[in-house]
């Protein structure tokens, strides 16, 4: 049998199980996503998958809504205390730890162990067990992901005659090129000091996970003062060739799409917005590379995962198969294929064909760090990143050296955690 | 008495659902909020009694002082310079007759209308280092880029100029409206007695318009209290990181709306919730009283 035949009759006995678990009563499931999931190429997949389900079950209705990320949230938790939480909702597994808290992720570790070895198979094990935080405890189905890379702007580079060719793995390398840009007139990089994402990217180059996020039993940072203060030093060098405008800031998207700023620390949301300003701007031409690590062959970034989560009820179980069909792989290759984005199931990121974006990505998770670790087991504080960005600052301004604001920054982070 | 009762009876009943309705979502959701505050409470797991633990909890802590620090700064700087902006503005938009006067008075309440988000990008555009309108402005007069949303001895500032830009309009449509009400032989006379015209604003204007102004003041101050929107947007917060560096555009609403969303502390934020609201009325009582006491 070959493996499409396979995934063919997988999806079919999954859709068909579906069926035969939907009660004689009409379902209705709410189902939030992404904004960006429910417009454009992304959308119309989602309402591809959402007809296949309800046509294969009939009586099952399943209603979209597309929210932004801080909506997802607020309205999932809302909506836990009062008992009108939606079906089925996406968020990222950074908030896993609230959601949890909250009670608004259903156990789905029996439907999951119910499924035939080659569906569970399909899935990246690493995604799965990012997922169960406890044995037999699944509290999520692991969805799309990314790690975030460096887009480059091409005209900016040759305009500071630097070949697009030339390698940019290390940090000294990509503080050269700045130095080129800069004397070009034109401006490197967005303030890496401003947001804990791109802080987190450059220390990405210099440690592993063992050395970032929370160790939840003794209440502690696990950043490491000394790696640390050797991101921030580099992240003040490139202070004299930064924007002064956030990775985040709408400021530094156009900065980049209208040829004044070479380098863009992001994932691969960014990539439509980038494909539609090329398209209207025949000038603005881009690629991707890793962002540069401390030496050739290390590399920085983020990365992070988006999950679905089913919320406890009556509902969980058909919820949970419509999720299964969301995420199988006949959909995955769909998705990955047309968007391009990095997502849970292997055996779908296998299939796809060649796709730049899909490869950078792939590319780019070995070198970054989780966004918010470990998950699923305490709620971050409120001002973690916000000290991070506070300290980071202060040796941007000259007013700490890189040891001091490492060294304060572990110690405040740490207060932090032990005030709870 | 049974008469009267049952002349007023078909009264009550058409109030009802109005009364029904203010029940359920106004009185329920206060009476509920003001339980919860006494509670330890994550939302989903069983609410603990921790007595008045959350009201001491909030008042203890730094981020309280320092959001208490800033919001006092804040409707110092806001309330009078906001008033004083309207209030110039509609005097001006009085002064112009027909076309002119609806087109500025359209102009400045466009921001009234326009969604905050846009607004709040539209300034972080305008306050962006190097490459932003303001600071390319100031760069003609030989001033260095300033990091208007970054640097902590302008992000207030510069908060309370976008908050003074989107509110100034709906403020100045009502003292607007309270101008046209002035009797224009109360000018005729002030200028027969030798008025100049700021003489005619101190003499007649303002305490023609007084009960006008009293409503945009204490409004002013009520949402100033509240104030949420713009510093969360300009600041980009999150439900887990939000107030900017240092916590300079940190704000009680955005620490209580933290708490409970981005800690899932709802006790807490219950608590935090009417602290705020008698911190309001203390200063809407203070304002009726001093309101009588001028009268």
């Amino acid at each position: 049998m070959g493996l499409k035949t396979t995934t063919l009759s997988v999806s079919a006995a999954m859709l068909m199980t579906a069926a035969s678990s939907v009660s004689a009563q009409d379902v209705t499931l709410d189902y939030w996503v992404y904004a960006d999931f429910a417009t454009g190429a992304a959308g119309d997949l989602q309402e591809a998958f959402i007809s296949e389900f309800e046509e294969a079950n009939p009586g099952v209705t399943i209603n979209m809504t597309g929210r932004a990320g801080g909506d997802l949230t607020a309205g999932t938790i809302a909506g836990a205390a009062s008992g009108d939480i939606p079906d089925i909702f996406m968020n990222t597994t950074a908030v896993g730890a609230q959601l949890d808290q909250a009670g608004a992720l259903a156990n789905i570790y029996p439907y999951w162990s119910a499924l035939p070895q080659d569906v569970r198979d399909q899935f990246n094990p690493e995604l799965i067990d990012l997922c169960t935080p406890r044995p037999e405890t699944m509290l999520c189905i692991p969805y799309t992901g990314y790690g975030s890379f460096m887009y480059r702007n091409l005209g900016v580079l040759e305009e500071a005659g630097i070949d697009p060719d030339a390698p940019i793995e290390t940090w000294d390398q990509w503080l050269a090129q700045m130095e080129q840009i800069d004397a070009a007139g034109k401006t490197a990089v967005p303030d890496m000091s401003l947001i804990w994402f791109s802080i987190l990217a450059v220390y990405a180059g210099l440690v592993d996970e063992s050395a970032w996020g929370i160790d939840w039993e003794t209440k502690t940072t696990l950043i490491q003062p000394e790696p640390y203060a050797r991101a921030l030093e580099v992240i003040a060098q490139m202070e004299p060739y930064s924007s002064g405008t956030s990775l985040w800031d709408q400021a530094t998207n156009d900065l980049f799409t209208s040829g004044e700023l070479a380098f863009s620390l992001n994932g691969p949301w960014a990539n439509p917005g980038y494909e539609k300003a090329a398209e209207a701007n025949s000038d603005f031409r881009y690629d991707w590379v890793l962002v540069p690590g401390p030496e050739a062959g290390s590399s920085g970034g983020v990365q992070g995962y988006e999950m679905i989560g089913i919320a406890p009820g009556e509902n969980a179980e058909i919820a949970f198969n419509f999720v299964m069909h969301v995420v199988e792989k006949e959909q995955m290759v769909r998705w990955a294929s047309e968007l391009g984005r990095y997502n849970s199931n292997q055996a779908a990121l296998d299939a796809v064909g060649e796709n730049s974006l899909l490869e950078i990505t792939a590319a780019a998770i070995p070198g970054s760090l989780y966004n918010r670790p470990p998950f699923f087991e305490g709620v971050y504080p409120a001002d973690y990143y916000q000290t991070m960005v506070d300290f980071a600052q202060e040796v941007v301004g000259g007013d700490m050296t890189a040891e001091e604001a490492a060294a304060a920054t572990v110690e405040a982070l740490n207060e932090l955690l032990q005030d709870g | 008495m049974t008469r009267s009762l049952r002349t007023l009876a078909p009264h009550y009943v058409m109030l009802l659902p109005f009364f029904a309705l203010f029940v359920v979502f106004f009185l329920y959701p206060i009476g509920s909020g003001f339980y919860y505050s006494f509670f330890q409470w994550d939302a989903i797991n069983e609410p603990t009694y921790v007595g008045v633990e959350n009201y001491s909890d909030i008042m203890g802590s730094r981020k309280f002082e320092k959001g208490i620090t800033n919001i006092l700064t804040y409707v110092a700087i806001t309330v009078p310079l906001g008033i004083t902006v309207a209030f110039l503005l509609a005097v001006l938009v009085d002064s112009f007759n027909g076309f002119w006067s609806k087109v500025f008075r359209s102009a400045y309440f466009v921001p009234v209308m326009m969604p905050l988000f846009l607004a709040a990008t539209l300034w972080r555009w305008i306050y962006a280092p190097n490459f932003g309108i303001l600071n390319t402005f100031l760069g003609w007069f030989g001033i260095d880029s300033i990091n208007f949303l970054n640097n902590t001895d302008t992000m207030l500032l510069a908060m309370i100029a976008v908050d003074v830009w989107v509110s100034a309009g709906f403020n100045m449509v009502i003292i607007l409206a309270g101008l046209k009400n002035v009797p224009q032989h109360l000018y005729e006379a002030a200028r027969l007695d030798g008025a100049n015209k700021l003489q005619e604003i101190r003499y007649v204007t303002i305490p023609m318009i007084a009960p006008v102004l009293f409503f945009v003041v204490t409004y002013g101050f009520i949402s100033a209290l509240q104030v949420f929107d713009v510093p969360w947007l300009l600041t980009t917060s999150e439900f887990t990181s939000y107030g900017g560096r240092r916590q300079t555009l940190l704000f009680p609403v955005m620490d209580m709306i933290g708490r409970g969303f981005g800690a899932l502390k709802f006790g807490e934020a219950a608590a935090y919730g009417f602290i705020l609201t008698v911190i309001i009325m203390t200063v809407t009582a203070t304002l009726f009283l001093i309101r009588r006491r001028i009268k």
